[in-house]
């Protein structure tokens, strides 16, 4: 069931186009996340939806109610549009105490007193908060914060919760398990989620869909093995994953197929993105790190490298490898001595993209 | 079919934008729109009515409710010619400008002082040079003829000592030096500010590139700390030209008058009301004040631009005094403070005590209640007393529900009614309290609906808000900007309009600030005379005007004894507003 369907919204500040036209659709039970470097409009985006930014021109639908339209001239302020926004920084009011900022949702929408503390004693308990409902937020931990956050932005039920970067203020370890549960209780309460975040490793553990931004556009939009997987452009390839970049020229294309190479070397590649390709012209390729198997035995379809340093990573070691102008990282289980090895690098995670796409 | 064109087809793609860039074009919101446009709207009517009364009287030849009124230039014509109105304007501004140049370089060193040195004491030494700010221009200036006026007491002593008095208060360069230290702490707030902002790398890379003390501080702090010694330099200009109760009390005598004398004058020369060479004058006056106020916000606009570039807060290092340093420090400063407030309250507290005094009397046989005695046997004065306690603890927070109402209309406001408000804040900044008095005074007069409030203190009430409009303001918009945007925004989206949110997020948290506010505002009120000079009448008298009137008849007992109890409820109302942690340092 279609939550939010979100058409062509753009936004300027002053003379600067933020948004360029966003559109996508979230359904019920599922996540979406928002994902994009700082300023490519992902934040702005959500502000939107929430309705505290107003865009110029589109045109916003939750649960079926129309929050914003452009040509009507229609824009319904955030308390109308029946959503629940966690921020960044949790803006937990200070003057309340845990009860009372998750009471407050239902206090507005009328529910009486007895619902409202049955209510709220449920979802504390459910987060695991039960025993701090009379403590005050500056009493609290920051994952506590977190989850009371949550809990405020859930239980009056929104149609749609917005999450804004909702982990990056927790710690490493906090984090992981925090993007899990989150997973969790939307799918287990099945609300529709869009959420926020400039963390590609949280987007791909949380998210059914991620859209990827870049300059206020997405860029693309895929489930997360997909968009892993298989990026329609270089920075969508580049945005995601540890990667080498390798500058070279296009020497022989056979369809999907290119001989790439360079200064002393060549690679078998697959091209992607649009665009016409033609032999001789400059081309980049992404190779994720994983995608490099190094060995010091000689193999049929490896290319002989220098291997000028192995580094130790705790879980394992990195290897920076070498042959004339190309230069890469790869990944392994053990130290290697400097030298000659033979790396390799699979034509199919070989991603050549031509100059510009 | 290539995957990436696979993926291409699922991805929604903006249409290429077109060749040009539609006209942001924003949808309605619910905004609390009516809200801020009736605010910001009844505002502009408390302010701007009495200014247009004050030009329109200024263009009639007579009194307003005059028969005879009609419009003409003869009260210009009048005033232009009159030469005592030019003298009174050439020594307005030798005052104003010989004031900055006592106040400004006394507030640089002092700020210098406290905020870049190692000095002893500075916790008290922060507020009590703070003090001569809250004690009122007509008290001081008594305090200053009882103590060191021609038969003052310490006159009296040095004269006994050296067989003469070596000082006279009683021309322009007393006003000028005595205005001039009573205002040094209006120079500091605003240089101590610039100078706290100012990170310490700054002056550190200067001496690690070899500049010593002096250098770093002529050749960097100086330059850093100028723009708001120029805005100190102008504030107090506009503090100069609107003063009265330095030169009512210490040039009158000698008939040395300066633009608000002037037009106090005016009313006894003539016997009859001259209301329209009042209104002249006050032009002339608002005319020259208006560009300085603009000046101003153009120089605070800049400063804090200065102020952006010198990075966070920084950690402020302390430069050391030294022992000599110290002594010689906390010397100056505490004879400024024995001078500024030392001299005047003392004078006023001994005076208070006594009837009688002179060569050879000794002050102990002569102590009294009598003065007070005194006080409470006119009906007037009881009232004035009781009537500027109601006045400044109950007006004062009646005043500051009203800035908050303002300060909510304008706060997070983009619309054009904010830059309605911030031009309409600037104006009373321009007015002399004595003018919003008269100003007000006439607007009872005027408009036949509010006559019946004119005897009431619901007038002087109005008064007094739009006279502490700009500074209680201040403090409220300083204390809602605290509120993290976020804090709102999350109430929004919880499914509060934004009068929900004001009420059940804004409000509560800046619930503290209030009580701050208050007590600070309340001071305002208190020290208040000049507003109800013209304004106040039988029934709604006030101490600090009642002593202008009671000068003129030369009642020095009784305003002694009213300036000490003035005194004493302005300590009380500092001593609360520190109590409630009020920020006196903004």
């Amino acid at each position: 069931m279609t939550e939010l369907i979100v058409e062509n919204v753009q936004k300027w500040l002053g003379g600067l186009q933020i948004l360029k036209g966003a559109s996508f659709t979230a359904t019920r039970g599922s996540i979406v996340a928002l994902l994009g470097a700082s300023g490519s409009g992902k934040t702005t985006l959500l502000r939107c939806i929430a309705g505290l930014e107003q865009p110029e021109i589109g045109k916003i639908v939750i649960g079926g109610k129309t929050v914003l339209n452009g040509e009507a001239k229609l824009a319904l302020p955030p308390e109308q549009r029946n959503i629940g926004l966690v921020f960044q920084s949790y803006a937990l009011w200070p003057h309340r105490t845990v009860r009372d900022n998750v009471g407050y949702g239902l206090k507005l929408r009328g529910v009486n007193g007895d619902e409202t503390a049955k209510r709220v004693q449920a979802i504390l308990d459910r987060m695991g908060l039960g025993h701090l409902a009379d403590r005050f937020p500056s009493q609290l931990s920051g994952g506590q914060q977190q989850r009371v956050a949550i809990c405020r932005a859930l239980v009056y039920e929104p149609r749609v919760l917005l999450l804004d970067e909702p982990l990056s203020n927790l710690d490493a370890k906090l984090r992981e398990e925090a993007r899990y549960w989150i997973r969790k209780l939307i799918l287990d309460l099945e609300i529709c989620a869009i959420l926020v975040t400039h963390d590609q490793g949280e987007a791909l553990a949380a998210a059914d869909n991620i859209l990827l931004l870049q300059d206020g556009r997405i860029v693309q939009e895929g489930a997360p093995h997909e968009i892993y997987t298989n990026p329609n452009s270089f920075y969508s390839a580049d945005f995601l994953g540890a990667n080498n970049i390798v500058n070279g020229k296009i020497e022989r294309v056979d369809g999907g197929i290119a001989v790439f190479g360079g200064n002393g070397w060549t690679l078998g590649g697959t091209v992607r993105g649009g665009g016409p390709v033609s032999a001789g012209s400059d081309a980049r390729a992404v190779i994720r790190v994983e995608q490099i198997a190094v060995s010091d035995q000689p193999a049929p379809d490896a290319i002989e490298m220098e291997l000028d340093d192995s580094i130790y990573l705790g879980d394992k070691w990195e290897y920076r490898l070498r042959r004339g102008d190309f230069a890469a990282r790869a990944h392994g289980t053990r130290k290697m001595e400097p030298g000659k090895v033979y790396a390799r690098i699979p034509a199919e995670s070989v991603w050549v993209f031509p100059n510009g796409a | 079919m290539s995957p990436d064109n696979q993926a291409a087809a699922r991805v929604a793609v903006a249409p290429p934008s077109h060749a040009f860039v539609p006209a942001p074009k924003t949808p309605k919101v619910a905004n609390a729109g009516l809200f801020r446009v009736i605010v910001i709207g009844l505002l502009a009517i408390a302010v701007l009515a009495p200014v247009g009364l004050i030009v329109y009287q200024s263009f009639l030849n007579a009194p307003f409710f005059s028969a005879r009124a009609k419009l003409s230039l003869d009260a210009y014509a009048y005033v232009l010619n009159d030469p005592s109105f030019y003298k009174a304007l050439g020594t307005t501004a030798m005052f104003a400008f010989g004031m900055v140049a006592v106040a400004v370089p006394l507030g640089g060193i002092l700020a210098f002082l406290i905020t870049r040195t190692d000095i002893r004491f500075k916790r008290t030494l922060e507020v009590l040079v703070l003090v001569p700010m809250f004690i009122s221009s007509i008290v001081l200036a008594f305090g200053y003829t009882v103590s060191i006026g021609p038969t003052g007491f310490l006159s009296l002593f040095v004269r006994d000592i050296i067989g003469f008095v070596p000082w006279n208060i009683y021309n322009l360069p007393g006003m000028i030096v005595i205005a001039g230290l009573s205002h040094v702490p209006h120079v500091y707030l605003y240089v101590s500010a610039a100078m706290k902002n100012l990170p310490s790398d700054l002056e550190e890379a200067a001496r690690t590139s070899g500049a010593n003390i002096w250098q770093v501080s002529r050749d960097v702090t100086l330059p850093m700390v100028l723009p708001s010694l120029i805005f100190a330099a102008s504030l107090n200009i506009l503090l100069g030209f609107e003063t009265f109760g330095i030169p009512l009390v210490l040039g009158d005598p000698n008939g040395i008058m300066v633009l608000t004398t002037y037009i106090y004058k005016l009313t006894t020369l003539f016997g009859t009301p001259t209301y329209q060479l009042m209104a002249v004058v006050a032009m002339v006056l608002v005319l020259i004040t208006i560009p300085l106020v603009w000046m101003q916000r153009r120089l605070l606009r800049n400063s804090r631009r200065y102020a952006a570039l010198g990075g966070k807060g920084a950690r402020v290092s302390t430069l050391k005094l030294g022992r000599g340093g110290q002594i010689t420090a906390l010397s100056v400063i505490a004879l400024w403070l024995f001078v500024s407030v030392g001299l005047p309250v003392g004078g006023i507290t001994v005076r208070a005590f006594v009837n009688a005094w002179g060569e050879g009397v000794n002050l102990f046989s002569q102590l009294t209640f009598a003065n007070f005695d005194g006080l409470l046997e006119v009906p007037s004065l009881v009232r004035g007393m009781i009537n500027t306690m109601i006045l400044s603890v109950v007006g004062g927070a009646l005043a500051v529900g009203i800035y908050l109402l303002i300060g909510l209309a304008g706060h997070r406001n983009n619309g054009i009614s904010n830059t309605v408000l911030d031009y309409i804040v600037l104006l009373p900044r321009a007015l002399p309290g004595l003018i919003v008095g008269l100003a007000f005074f006439w607007v009872f007069l005027f408009i036949p609906l509010l006559t019946p409030l004119r005897p009431t203190l619901i007038s002087l009430f109005v008064a007094y808000v739009v006279v502490g409009l700009s500074y209680g303001l201040r403090l409220l918009q300083g204390t809602l900007i605290q509120v993290a945007p976020e804090l709102e925004e999350s109430a929004r989206t919880t499914g509060a309009t934004i009068g929900r949110t004001w009420r059940d997020v804004v409000i509560p948290i800046v619930r503290p600030g209030l009580a701050g506010a208050w007590a600070l505002i309340m001071i305002i009120f208190l020290r208040e005379y000049a507003t109800g000079v013209y304004l106040m009448g039988a029934g709604t008298e006030v101490i600090g005007s009642l002593m202008v009137s009671l000068l003129q008849t030369g009642a020095m007992s009784t305003i002694a004894a009213l300036a000490l109890i003035s005194i004493i409820m302005t300590g009380a109302g500092l001593a609360l507003a520190l109590r409630l942690g009020a920020r006196i340092h903004d």
